[in-house]
């Protein structure tokens, strides 16, 4: 019997994108984390965690909300349904991978 | 060579517990740094004060040795409001929701719980009394310390390393000192909290 090949997804299999979905796949779904948490958790400039956040929105990953607090801008970023699912899968999938070749 | 968008299965896995752990306890520390300072000020001023107990007012200290356990009630009373108002401000800049508020409570409930036993613990031992009550800030500061320990081995070592160094600032002088041990352990503890706080922002998240 042949297994079907196991398919990472590509958009959040990079380091820096797993690292985002899996800080807001960790948390409920109504629940949403500010722009300035992700940075300080990852240590990412401003402009690395952009180009990043930007892929994931476009393949509707996650949404970006900007409002004001006191103010000053604050942007919140929250994984969308979709996003959890493809991180779902992606988790399922990763350790079909890693059980067909155990290294660690 | 993997190049900087490659990652291998077995470090993906790794990198998923990693920042899954990182994130839940970046969630109990929100503010810690700013806490910590505060309260190295606030223990500062409650020694100050204790010395000036001692100094100004040496026959109520002697008649009524317990006088400094309210004192220090007060102090802490006053301390844990300003905590919970800087945990939940902090909390409300990094995320919104069930989780950072389930993460502030059981923080608030755990520091509820660790000052709790400093009181509880001096009373149930029958400490409140002429003879020993002198001896129920070194209890209540030993509970605290330990408290800072274990909140530090759970989520940053940091923080169990700020706890050694409050029991050392206060055991230490009050040992081998007398009279100025109050002052010196002031001036310590406010040096520990601050060492504390930086090593926390340097770390990155609190």
């Amino acid at each position: 019997m042949t297994q079907e090949p196991v398919v990472l997804d590509e958009i959040i299999h990079q380091p820096v994108r797993l690292r985002i979905m899996t800080m807001l796949a960790s948390i409920p779904e109504s629940d949403r984390m500010t722009y300035g948490f992700v940075q300080q958790s990852l240590g990412l400039t401003g402009g690395n965690l952009t180009t990043h956040l930007r892929k994931l929105e476009n393949v509707d990953y996650l949404q970006m909300t900007k409002e004001f607090h006191n103010q000053k801008p604050r942007t919140w970023i929250q994984a969308t349904t979709a996003g959890r699912q493809a991180f779902a899968e992606y988790f399922i999938n990763l350790q079909k991978v890693l059980d067909w070749h155990p290294e660690s | 060579m993997q190049s900087p968008n490659e990652i291998s299965p077995e470090n993906s896995w790794r990198s998923i517990h990693d920042t899954m752990d990182q994130s839940r306890s970046s969630m109990h520390l929100a503010g810690m740094s700013t806490i910590l300072l505060m309260w190295g000020g606030i223990m500062a001023l409650g020694y100050l004060g204790q010395l000036a107990i001692l100094s100004l007012a040496n026959d109520l200290a002697e008649s009524s040795p317990w006088i400094f356990a309210p004192f220090w009630l007060v102090v802490v009373a006053i301390g844990i409001a300003a905590s919970s108002v800087i945990g939940h401000r902090a909390s409300k800049s990094r995320s919104d929701g069930v989780a950072a508020r389930n993460a502030g409570l059981r923080v608030f409930a755990f520091w509820i719980a660790v000052v709790a036993a400093a009181f509880l613990i001096p009373v149930a031992a029958g400490m409140w009394n002429e003879d020993t009550a002198s001896s129920i800030p070194g209890v209540a500061i030993g509970i605290i310390a330990l408290g800072y320990t274990l909140f530090g081995i759970m989520h940053r070592p940091a923080l169990a390393v700020v706890g050694m160094g409050i029991a050392a600032a206060y055991f230490i002088p009050d040992y081998f000192l007398g009279d100025i041990a109050a002052a010196v352990t002031a001036v310590l503890i406010l040096a520990v909290v601050f060492g504390g706080a930086f090593w926390l922002q340097k770390s990155g998240v609190a």
